[in-house]
This record gives C-alpha cells, sequence and structure tokens, in this order.
C-alpha cells in the first residue's frame, strides 16, 4: 500500500518535473515572440484606434474599423484576396502532396535534379520572376504566340489588362512560386513515415491511388495542417505579387490587402491608424481561420 | 531520487548555461555593433555628444575619429541613382572640396523607394537621428512629405537664388510660401520620334513641332496606316500621359485651395477624351509595365515617345538607332484655357533634413553647387545626361554641343529652353492618391465606361482618402 | 507489369513538364546575364557574349562582395539560432503537452497573423531606441523565433517515438540530452528542411532591412538587387546577373541539403 503511494508520488513529481522542462524548453521562443511580435502588436493595436495622418494622429475609438467597410478599394481588395485564397491554396497545396509523394518514390532517377528543380521558383528572387511573368503573358508574350499559333486566338490577348485574366495569371504564378515550397514540408514529413508500410500497402495489391488517400494523407495529416495554416495567412498577407506582377491593375482588379495596406502606409499620405486597423482586420481573418482548421486537423490520436 | 534530483539540476543547469551561451553571444554582438552604431550615431549626433562628453568617454573615444563631432564638415547624403544623381552629388562634394579642403561627403545608396520608406518610418517614430543631413525627393512627393512631417525638414528659403531656376521646377518644393528644395534634375517633357519612320510616312520632325493633339492624332493616323507602328506607347495603369498632358495647361486634378477638382474639370475631361481616342485609333499603345514600354522604344515598335527628357537615356542603350531619333515639344490640347506644348514628367530636388547638425554647410553647399556652379552641370551632363534645371546652365557652350544620337540637334540647350515655359501647376498632398484614382478612372474609360462617371468615381474616391 | 511501367513513365512525364516550367525563369536569367541590356530588352532567348562585360560593370557599380557578406553573415546566424531556439519549444510543445501549453501555442500562432507592414513602426521605434539599428541583432530578433518554424517542429516532433524518450530515461539521460542525442540526429529531415527554409527566408528579407539599414556597409543582396532597378535606365543584363548571383546560394543550399530531407535515415530510429 505505502509502496504504490511512494511510486505514485514519485510519478508525480516525475510527471511536474517534465513538466516544468517542457515549459523552461519553450520559454526562451515565447519571451522573443512576445517581445518581437506581441508588444509591437499591442502597440499597432493602440495605433489602430487613432485617425488622422502622418504624425497628427488623436484617439476616435473604433472609427478606423468601421471605416474600412466604407473604402471601396479596400473592400475590393478583400475580395481579391478571398479569391486567391479559396482557389490557389487547395490547387497547391494538393500539387505539392502528389509531387512529393512522386519524388518520395525510391526507384525513382534523378531525384535530386527533380527536387531542386521544382523548388528552384521559390528561390528565384521575386524580381525576375515578376520580369518574366510579366513578358511571358504580354499582348505578344510567348503564351500568346503559342495560342494564335494553334488557333485557339486570332490575335494577341491582354492578359494582364483585363480583371479575370490578370486574376488568373496572379494565380498560376502563385502556385508555380509557392508549390515547391510547400513539397518541401511534404517531403521531410513522409519521412516519418516507415517505407515498410508502403511496401507492405504494394504487397496488399493497393493501388497507388489508395495508397495515396488511405497512406500518405492520413499519415502527413500534421504537415498538412501546417501548411494550410500557413498558406492561408500567405495568402491573406500577400504582398509582393500584387506589387510586382499587377501593381494591382486594371482598375485595383488584382490587389490584396497588403498591398492596400502598404500604399496607405507609404505611398500616399501615411495614415499609420487607419493602416493598423486594416493590418488586424487581415489578423482577426487568419485567426478565425487558423482556428478552424487546428479545430478539425489538430486532433491527436 | 538523489540521482533523479542531480539530472533535474543538471538539465536546469544546462539550459542555464545554454540560454547564456546564447545570450552571451548576442550581448558581443550587440557590443560590437553597439560601438559601430554609436560611432555612426556621432557623426551625425555631433552636437549632442559634445554637449555631453563628460558623462560618456566610451562615445567621446568613438568621436574623436569621426570628422564631424567638432567642425561637422561632413554631409551625408542618400540618393540612388549610381551613374547619374549620386555621380553628379559625387562631383559637387568634388567641386566644393577645392575650396572647402576639410569637407567631406558620404553619399550612400539609397532607391526612392526605400528613402521613401525610411523617411516615413523615421518620422513616425521621431527617430531623427536615423536621417543622412541631405536627401533627394521625387519632386512629386515633396508636398505629401513636408505637409505630413515639416518637422523632418528644414526651410531653404533664402539660402539660394530661386530666380535661377524655372518656376514651375521651384514650386513643387515650395510649401507656405517657403522653399524646402533646391531642384536638381530636368522632367522636362520631350517628344521624342523615329525621324526614319516618319520618313516612310511622308513626315519630318518638323510637322510634329507645335502641333496640337488634335492634328498628332491624324497624323499619327497616316503613320499607323503607312508604317504600321504607332506613335506613342504607355503603361497601363500608370497616368503619366495624362498627368502631362493636364500641366500642358497648367492644370491639375486639385483646385488652388488643395480640394479635389476631377469633376466639372474641363481640361481633365479634354485629356481623357483625347487619350480614349488616341487609344481608339490605335495611335496609342498600352502595355503592362515598363521594362515593356522601354522595349516597345528599343525594339522600333513605336515610332516615338512622350516623356520627361530623362527618357532618352533609356533611347540611347539602342546604340544601333543612332542618328534615328528628333526630339521636339509636345502636342498641345486643343479648346482649353493656357494650352501649350510644355510640360513636366518626374524630376527630383535636394532637401535638407532636420537631422543635419551643420545646417549653413548644407545650405552653402547647395548653393555653391547645385544652385551657383555651371561648372559642375557641365562636368555631369556629358557623362550622365543630367539635365539641369538650373538656368544658367543651360547658356554654357556645353549644352549648345550638337548630339549625334539625336541627328546633329542640339538637344540640351532646347530642354533646358522648354523647361523655362512649363506652367507650373498645384500636385497637392493627395498627388498618388489622385494619380492612382485618374489612372482607374482611365482603365475605366478605355473599357468602354462613361468619363463623367469615371470621374466622379475617382472623385469619391480621393475625398474619402482625404476624410481623415 | 506493363501497367506499372506505363505509370512509371507517366509519372517521369509529368516530373520532366513541371521541372521544365519551373526552370524556365532561371534558364532564361541565365541567358539574359550573358546578354546586352538592349537584347533582353529585345527579348532574346539565346546565349549572348556581354556575361564579363555584365560581370565587371556589376562589381562596378555594386559592393557586391559586401552584400554577399552581410547576407551570408545574417541568413547563417539567424538560422542557427533560430533552429535551436524554435526546435528546442517545438520539442517542448508536443513532447510534454498538456493543456496549457496547447493553449500558449494558439496564442504564439497568432503572432505570425499579423502583416508585418503594421508591426514595422513600433519594432522600428524599438531598435532605434535601443540604438540598434544597422546592426545584425536588428536584422536578427525580429524573425530568431517565429511560430511557423516553432510549428513545424511540434508537427514532426509528433512522429517522435515517445518509448524512445522513454528508453532513454530509463538509460539515464537527462532531458537535454535526449533532445540533444536523440532527438536532433532522429529529426535530421525536419532540421534540414528547416534550414533551407529558414535560410531562403533570411537572405530574401527585405522589407525590414530596407527600412532599418541606412548606412553604406549594411547592404545586403536584395538591396542590391533594388538599387539596380531603381534609376532612370535599367540595364537589364546586370540586373539578372545580379538576380542570377542573389538566387544561387539558395539553390545550392537547398541542392546539397535535399537528400538530408527527402531520404531520412529510416531505421535509425530504433
Amino acid at each position: 500500500m505505502s509502496q504504490t503511494k511512494e511510486a505514485k508520488k514519485r510519478k508525480m513529481s516525475l510527471e511536474k518535473r517534465h513538466n516544468l522542462t517542457g515549459w523552461i524548453f519553450l520559454t526562451p521562443a515565447t519571451l522573443m515572440i512576445a517581445a518581437m511580435s506581441f508588444w509591437p502588436m499591442i502597440q499597432a493595436f493602440i495605433l489602430s484606434l487613432q485617425t488622422g495622418t502622418a504624425n497628427k494622429l488623436k484617439f476616435d475609438g473604433f472609427s478606423n474599423y468601421s471605416r474600412m467597410f466604407k473604402d471601396t478599394v479596400f473592400m475590393q481588395s478583400l475580395g481579391n484576396t478571398f479569391l486567391y485564397l479559396i482557389i490557389q491554396v487547395p490547387i497547391m497545396l494538393i500539387l505539392a502532396l502528389i509531387l512529393a509523394s512522386m519524388l518520395n518514390n525510391k526507384n525513382l532517377r534523378c531525384k535530386g535534379l527533380f527536387r531542386t528543380a521544382i523548388f528552384l521558383p521559390c528561390a528565384t528572387s521575386l524580381v525576375s520572376y515578376a520580369i518574366i511573368f510579366r513578358s511571358l503573358f504580354g499582348v505578344d508574350g510567348f503564351i500568346n504566340s503559342v495560342l494564335i499559333k494553334f488557333g485557339i486566338l486570332n490575335t494577341g490577348y491582354n492578359f494582364l489588362g483585363h480583371a479575370t485574366s490578370a486574376k488568373i495569371v496572379i494565380i498560376i504564378a502563385l502556385i508555380w512560386r509557392w508549390t515547391g515550397y510547400n513539397m518541401v514540408f511534404y517531403l521531410s514529413g513522409l519521412q516519418n513515415i516507415e517505407y515498410s508500410v508502403y511496401e507492405a500497402a504494394k504487397i496488399d495489391g493497393a493501388s497507388p491511388m489508395q495508397t495515396f488517400f488511405k497512406i500518405t494523407v492520413p499519415l502527413l495529416k500534421p504537415t498538412i495542417l501546417l501548411t494550410a495554416i500557413m498558406s492561408t495567412n500567405g495568402t491573406l498577407q500577400l504582398f509582393d505579387e500584387s506589387l510586382n506582377l499587377t501593381r494591382g491593375g486594371p482598375s485595383n482588379a488584382t490587389i490584396t490587402m497588403s498591398h492596400y495596406i502598404y500604399n496607405q502606409s507609404f505611398k500616399y499620405v501615411p495614415k499609420f491608424g487607419y493602416a493598423a486597423a486594416m493590418s488586424f482586420l487581415i489578423f482577426i481573418l487568419v485567426a478565425i481561420l487558423a482556428f478552424v482548421q487546428m479545430k478539425v486537423g489538430d486532433k491527436r490520436d | 531520487m538523489k540521482r533523479k534530483l542531480l539530472c533535474a539540476l543538471l538539465c536546469a543547469a544546462m539550459t542555464a548555461t545554454m540560454l547564456a551561451g546564447c545570450g552571451d553571444k548576442k550581448d558581443d554582438n550587440a557590443a560590437d555593433t553597439n560601438q559601430e552604431a554609436s560611432n555612426d550615431n556621432s557623426a551625425s549626433d555631433e552636437s549632442a555628444s559634445s554637449d555631453n562628453n563628460a558623462t560618456d568617454e566610451s562615445e567621446e573615444a568613438g568621436d574623436s575619429e569621426s570628422s564631424s563631432s567638432e567642425g561637422g564638415n561632413k554631409l551625408t547624403v542618400w540618393c540612388w541613382d549610381p551613374a547619374f544623381n549620386m555621380y553628379a552629388m559625387e562631383t559637387a562634394g568634388e567641386i566644393y572640396k577645392k575650396d572647402h579642403a576639410d569637407f567631406e561627403l558620404e553619399v550612400i545608396e539609397t532607391p526612392w523607394d526605400d528613402v521613401q520608406s525610411k523617411l516615413t518610418t523615421a518620422a513616425t517614430s521621431g527617430s531623427f537621428e536615423t536621417l543622412p543631413d541631405i536627401i533627394l525627393m521625387q519632386d512629386n512627393a515633396f508636398q505629401k512629405n513636408v505637409i505630413s512631417y515639416p518637422e523632418a525638414f528644414v526651410d531653404l528659403t533664402g539660402a539660394v537664388d530661386y530666380s535661377k531656376f524655372g518656376e514651375a521646377k521651384t514650386a513643387y518644393s515650395v510649401i507656405d510660401g517657403k522653399n524646402y528644395g533646391v531642384p536638381f534634375d530636368n522632367g522636362a517633357v520631350i517628344a521624342a520620334y523615329r525621324t526614319d519612320i516618319l520618313e516612310q510616312a511622308g513626315m519630318k520632325i518638323d510637322d510634329f513641332t507645335d502641333i496640337t493633339w488634335d492634328e498628332y492624332l491624324e497624323k499619327g493616323k497616316t503613320v499607323l496606316e503607312k508604317t504600321g507602328k504607332p506613335l506613342l506607347s504607355c503603361q497601363a495603369g500608370e497616368s503619366d500621359v495624362i498627368m502631362m498632358m493636364l500641366q500642358s495647361c497648367g492644370s491639375s486634378l486639385f483646385d488652388d485651395e488643395g480640394k479635389p477638382a476631377m469633376v466639372d474639370n474641363a481640361a481633365l475631361k479634354k485629356v481623357m477624351e483625347t487619350y480614349a481616342a488616341l487609344k481608339e485609333a490605335g495611335v496609342l499603345v498600352e502595355v503592362n509595365d515598363w521594362d515593356q514600354y522601354i522595349s516597345t522604344l528599343t525594339t522600333e515598335t513605336v515610332a516615338g515617345t512622350i516623356n520627361g527628357c530623362w527618357i532618352m537615356a533609356s533611347i540611347q542603350t539602342a546604340e544601333d538607332q543612332s542618328g534615328k531619333w528628333g526630339i521636339t515639344n509636345m502636342p498641345k490640347l486643343v479648346d482649353v484655357e493656357n494650352a501649350t506644348n510644355y510640360s513636366n514628367n518626374g524630376g527630383s530636388s535636394w532637401a535638407v533634413t532636420s537631422n543635419c547638425k551643420n545646417v549653413d554647410l548644407a545650405k552653402d553647399f547647395l548653393a555653391s553647387t547645385f544652385a551657383g556652379s555651371v561648372e559642375l552641370y557641365e562636368t555631369i551632363l556629358p557623362k550622365s545626361g543630367a539635365l539641369a534645371t538650373y538656368l544658367p546652365a543651360g547658356d554654357s557652350d556645353v549644352y549648345g554641343e550638337p548630339s549625334e544620337f539625336y541627328g546633329g540637334d542640339a538637344v540640351f540647350s532646347k530642354i533646358t529652353e522648354f523647361a523655362g515655359k512649363i506652367p507650373s501647376n498645384n500636385t497637392g498632398v493627395y498627388y498618388y492618391e489622385a494619380r492612382d484614382a485618374v489612372a482607374t478612372a482611365m482603365q475605366n474609360v478605355v473599357g468602354g465606361g462613361n468619363i463623367d462617371d469615371a470621374l466622379k468615381e475617382a472623385q469619391s474616391t480621393i475625398e474619402f482618402n482625404m476624410e481623415q | 507489369m506493363t501497367k506499372t511501367k506505363r505509370a512509371n513513365a507517366l509519372m517521369y512525364v509529368v516530373l520532366i513538364i513541371v521541372s521544365l516550367i519551373s526552370v524556365f525563369p532561371l534558364y532564361w536569367m541565365l541567358i539574359s546575364a550573358t546578354n546586352k541590356s538592349i537584347d533582353v530588352s529585345r527579348g532574346t532567348m539565346l546565349p549572348g557574349t556581354a556575361f564579363f562585360d555584365n560581370l565587371k560593370a556589376l562589381f562596378a557599380a555594386q559592393p557586391v562582395q559586401t552584400a554577399m557578406f552581410n547576407s551570408f553573415k545574417y541568413a547563417i546566424i539567424l538560422t542557427i539560432c533560430a533552429l535551436i531556439i524554435c526546435s528546442l519549444a517545438g520539442y517542448g510543445f508536443e513532447i510534454y503537452h498538456d493543456k496549457g501549453k496547447d493553449t500558449v501555442m494558439s496564442i504564439l500562432l497568432l503572432a505570425m497573423m499579423v502583416p508585418f507592414v503594421a508591426t514595422l513602426v513600433p519594432l522600428f521605434r524599438m531598435f532605434s531606441a535601443a540604438k540598434l539599428l544597422n546592426t545584425t541583432i536588428a536584422f536578427i530578433l525580429p524573425t530568431i523565433s517565429t511560430p511557423f518554424l516553432i510549428m513545424m517542429f511540434r508537427q514532426s516532433a509528433r512522429s517522435f517515438p515517445h518509448d524512445i524518450i522513454e528508453a532513454a530515461r530509463i538509460d539515464g539521460l537527462n532531458e537535454v540530452q535526449i533532445f540533444f542525442r536523440m532527438f536532433i540526429p532522429t529529426m535530421r529531415s525536419t532540421y534540414a528542411a528547416a534550414m533551407t527554409i529558414t535560410f531562403m527566408n533570411a537572405w530574401n528579407n527585405y522589407l525590414w532591412p530596407k527600412v532599418m539599414m541606412t548606412e553604406d556597409g549594411t547592404i545586403t543582396m536584395p538591396m542590391l538587387v533594388a538599387n539596380l532597378t531603381e534609376g532612370y535606365v535599367t540595364d537589364y543584363g546586370v540586373l539578372m546577373l545580379a538576380v542570377l548571383i542573389c538566387s544561387l546560394p539558395t539553390v545550392i543550399i537547398f541542392f546539397l541539403l535535399q537528400k538530408s530531407f527527402a531520404e531520412g535515415i529510416t531505421g535509425a530510429v530504433k
């Protein structure tokens, strides 16, 4: 009796100690995030309650927050950003997953080359890829030449000059650039799955499709959650593509929220209060989406 | 139990040392970089530290090396183009050094976008000490920055003789009757044409001198018909062409009180009609970005262009087209008051920041170089093509030299002459907002929208932006 | 058998097409870097002869060595520090997980959801007050600990077998030793992937240094590329050469590390 009690006590204290070790392990990172992100965030929030330009700011409650819903350009940017999110993120993640499981095949030759090639787009500087995409989709660009050659078009179509096609170009550019990036996480996640599982499945006569959906996807769930949250976040904060590929045009048809916030901070007469308020809307949107994703995907079995 | 305790202690100790180790590294770094930072800070902070030198010996030690502490004979400048304004600034430094042996100049390459974001960030944080002594500022951003952050700039009224500059140019940097800038490069608008292509259509450059946009349109149609080449290309979504047309009659997107004036603005409406007509006829083609615009010039896709005179540098990269280009003035608007054949696009001016501890030196430096030295402009012109807005420089022999690339024409004195005739207008504080709104309106009109509706929408966008 | 062969062939075709599309811009960059500006803007697709001229022009106009050195310095220091701090935290969050830690994790996640534009000015004010502008430490600190990296290690620690930990504890290893001796070697593939991504992000970091670095000697490669696109005339040949040089380190690091994170040492766990 006393022995079990003793053991229980020891177990308790051991658990407590491990618990404490866990806290110690995460302290440095947490402190850094608190200082480098949360503290500025609090200040940004205070700023978001102030209206005015430049340094002539005064507290005005939540009027910045109601203002943004009357801001037609901002509302348009919100719509654009969500369109990118809904279309681009699923396509990109599925593509990355398929490519990663293809490249995880042990018998594949030249794996290193394929991997590096597919990763290349995100390592390539934005400057060059913006120039390339603009020239590819230009009126006399490569894509138009091909389409004319195959008789699909009669004359060059100005892809970046029309609202719908410009949005499509941005989505293509995003998929092109970030698929390899997400693939990296899947590849590394796949290493934690024993290869013998796949071999067993093969012996059992499972088709590649079945293997993919029954083994790869469930086992990669933690990684898929990570990439989904990250991509959601990245897309809602999308900035570079809008600025460099289309400069938000034509007629604000492709402008993103972050691009508009940047304009309000640095290009136009600075309105940091308003910019901060819009940033907090993004924050709330991402937080809600991430929360939903966590609820759906973050269960320990 | 004892063993476990020991283990826990060890674990804690290890974590501690590890963290400390990490911390140490950071501290070392911090100490190192701090030293650097304080050295540099002292460079611009000399008056503060010389007051306090008793309190901070280490900083004093750093100071003794940096030249600016006592004499304050060093100026730091931000500007962005090594072949152009940086070269000009460095040359100015050389010239000033002849009379002031101990003068020092540090030019830091900083792209305009970065100058703007650094300026905004520093001013918003109240950290003016991060700014250099002098910055080069885009003329279009001058009003916005000075009115937003008046405490960041030094009033230069009376420091230089402003009568020696074109009035339109000086107007960019005048706020509330005070001068905040020393004009630098010229943005006078030129119309450049491929004379060989015009010839194929049976025309000469003189046929395009002192013309109206109506004539331009008709002649453009002929050129298009005979050679298949449009006369003009421009970036879709940018309002350069519109703004140039608008300024050519002294009009602006704002009225004199700075209120947006787009609706019922006869000049603006005419400008947009003209643009739409040019686009409709195919005389003007839109491309999607700057690189493509340049390539329409270099690949002979178009027979000419209209832009600030700085575009010449890009035109001249096509060496094989030497002698095939000619330069004249731009067309003028029809049925609009005060219409001229002259306008401005781009250009920049020097501003002195409030972080400058030796304002007298900065003023004297600018006054005796950019606002007083024909020699400076004569030196920089041939190598950089940096055209002066300093009018006396236009009389110099160097400016009268014929240019082979432009068919032996004395283009530089021609452009300086243009510069003197540009009507001035009010850029306004909300210039960039208005510019973007007009570009959006223009895209809507080109896409088949009604001009009045598009302008109404543009005006309400600006009014919304100005509410705060 | 023929079915698998056909499937294999299809796989190669797909991979080759995807790779070609991915590599095309690099090819274009390479070609452009060997051409004169005028030929680049005329859309050439063939190698030119101006490579050495461009190289000379680039080195004459820009402090390439300084920028390279700085970029490497910042990126390497940041990668090492970030990897240690974040993997430690990710491990702590998962291995010792309980309700409290899961809550802290969710709160930390919030930190990556605010656009950087919003925290830029407060951060700048902080570093300016601390007189840390233009320093390595100012470059590193804001991104030394990222929720993303913590979460990445947390998610992958989920597959780290608990019986290893138990076994190690019985062998008398303490918790820190377990982390360094068991976790790090086992999670090599995660570390390699994290290293690639962190290095790349640090290397390409632009907005923060652009605001915070105000001195000549502090230039980084992306800032150098930006310098080349300003000005009235852009030399596209030189620009593309700079972009190429700027892209290479990440590509090389990826190429070197890809084996470690894609062909992880299965079995070593046992």
